[in-house]
């Protein structure tokens, strides 16, 4: 089975490549401003953030809006990929009924867009790093490893989705609670670590949750020496990761098993 | 001795009346899973098919024909029996597979022919065929959206009918776009049947364009395999049949 899902990942690599860049084109084509919305898009938005940050929250940490940047920057990753993958196959149904495709093939496409647009938030987060006098440590090169992981965690759940959202019709109702609900708990407007570290609540609402445990980890990456606490959970890390891979392999698995009579049903 | 490059065996197809299920709904009911209702589409078929043969399939409206030519294609497998392309490559001609309207003509033929497995190389070397073949001069750089359905059709045919495969499943894509585009792509149907090494099937309701293209007929009733042979043979007996 794997031996197939590489052979279709080297055949379909071009369409998940091509169909990256054209959707990221169809969306800005048109306007007037045409790709620069790929940047002040996230730009306005994170002001929004800042201001919500300083004038709202009053918060202590110091660089505030990093802090919170850092975080939407991961959740609005994990929370577009799988939102719309609850719906992608009926939403590809114009090729699903055509011709076939190797139906994860359409997750990659969307990790791919939605990647896109977290490294131009991340680009834009660097900026705001020098303007708010963040140190730059050794740690940053944590940030592969742990971009690696919110892809493999971000699959995951993304192809179980995919595959329950096809026989459910109001999974994407259900996907959108509890994703809103995962919003407030994984800590973007606040420091689950700092907060809650020494407590129980604490301690399940970071190890039960990789992407917060991801955000909070690439804070303490990026701005560690600033915020003067945190520190890396390598075993969790390397359990959410093997538990992702894990659930992946079942997720292809079970697309493969059952991607052919998704035709039937849409 | 030919060789065979598509192995049918004992095919059956059902369609399951799956209907999607509701949290909701199944929360407020106890038989959650009613039971599912099966219909066979395909009834067990076996035929092969051979290196440069051009088979023409036809039965009446719900016969299993498209049924079986989706199944050919790997859109889904058989519940039953087995299909064996021999590592032959294939595609199911269709229109305007993943077109992005927002998009140039030129930039969905890219889109469309990575989407069936070309590399970008491969498309280089035909682009210029492609926008030749499809007459849209400088369309091809304006959003499809922009086009007339007939240019649309035009564009998909080109696309399609220029990167080809080893064997070619076509449902009933001969008439697109005007009378004149009409007879050209069917020209170019012809040419594309015409080189030996190609393996055609086609569906199609069109007795003409079948007893011109076709070497070989396999007639399909009610989903069960009725006859297969030569086209001069198998085409007076259905017309009979269907008179």
């Amino acid at each position: 089975m794997l031996k197939r899902f590489f052979k279709d990942l080297k055949r379909y690599k071009n369409y998940v490549f091509y169909a990256t860049g054209s959707e990221l084109k169809a969306d800005v084509a048109g306007s007037f401003l045409s790709w620069i919305w790929w940047i002040l898009d996230p730009l306005l938005y994170m002001m929004v953030y800042s201001f919500v940050a300083a004038i709202v929250f009053k918060s202590g940490t110091p660089a505030f809006p990093v802090f919170v940047f850092i975080g939407i920057n991961c959740w609005q990753f994990f929370n577009k990929t799988v939102k719309s993958s609850v719906r992608l196959v009926s939403a590809k149904k114009g090729i699903v009924t055509k011709i076939y495709v190797p139906k994860h093939v359409f997750i990659l496409e969307k990790m791919g867009i939605n990647g896109f647009k977290m490294l131009i938030s991340f680009a834009i987060t660097a900026v705001f790093m020098i303007a708010y006098q963040v140190p730059v440590t050794i740690n940053i090169l944590m940030l592969i490893p742990l971009l690696l992981i919110l892809f493999i965690v971000t699959f995951a759940v993304s192809i179980i989705m995919m595959h329950f959202g096809v026989f459910i019709e109001d999974l994407s109702n259900v996907v959108t609670v509890v994703l809103q609900l995962g919003f407030y708990l994984s800590g973007i407007f606040y420091s689950i670590d700092g907060k809650l570290g020494g407590r129980l609540l604490g301690q399940i609402l970071i190890y039960g949750n990789p992407v917060a445990l991801v955000m909070s980890d690439m804070r303490y990456a990026m701005m560690g020496e600033k915020l003067g606490y945190g520190e890396f959970h390598f075993l969790a890390l390397g359990i959410w990761a093997v538990i992702g891979l894990l659930v992946s392999w079942i997720g292809i698995r079970v697309i493969y098993k059952f991607e052919n009579s998704y035709v039937k049903i849409i | 001795m030919e060789e065979v490059v598509i192995s049918v065996k004992d095919v059956k197809i059902r369609y399951r009346f799956l209907k999607k299920i509701s949290l909701l709904k199944s929360m407020f009911s106890l038989k959650k899973f009613a039971k599912t209702e099966y219909f066979e589409a395909v009834k067990g078929i076996t035929f092969d098919v051979k290196k440069g043969q051009i088979l023409g399939i036809v039965g009446k409206n719900g016969s299993g024909k498209s049924t079986l030519l989706r199944a050919l294609a790997g859109i889904f497998s058989p519940d039953e029996g087995s299909i064996d392309l021999h590592g032959h490559s294939i595609s199911l001609m269709s229109i305007g597979v993943g077109f992005n309207g927002a998009l140039t003509g030129r930039e969905n033929i890219y889109l469309s022919g990575t989407l069936l497995g070309f590399s970008r190389e491969q498309i280089n070397e035909k682009i210029d065929d492609i926008i030749e073949f499809s007459e849209l001069g400088k369309f091809i750089d304006r959003p499809v959206k922009t086009y007339s359905s007939g240019m649309h059709s035009k564009l998909a045919f080109s696309i399609t009918a220029i990167l080809e495969t080893e064997i070619m499943l076509v449902d009933e894509v001969l008439s697109v776009g005007d009378a004149r585009f009409k007879k050209k792509s069917y020209e170019k149907m012809k040419s594309l049947i015409e080189n030996s090494d190609r393996t055609v099937l086609i569906v199609s309701h069109s007795m003409d364009a079948l007893q011109k293209l076709c070497d070989s007929i396999l007639w399909i009733h009610d989903g069960e395999f009725k006859m297969m042979g030569k086209t001069e043979e198998v085409l007076p007996e259905y017309i009979k049949f269907m008179s």
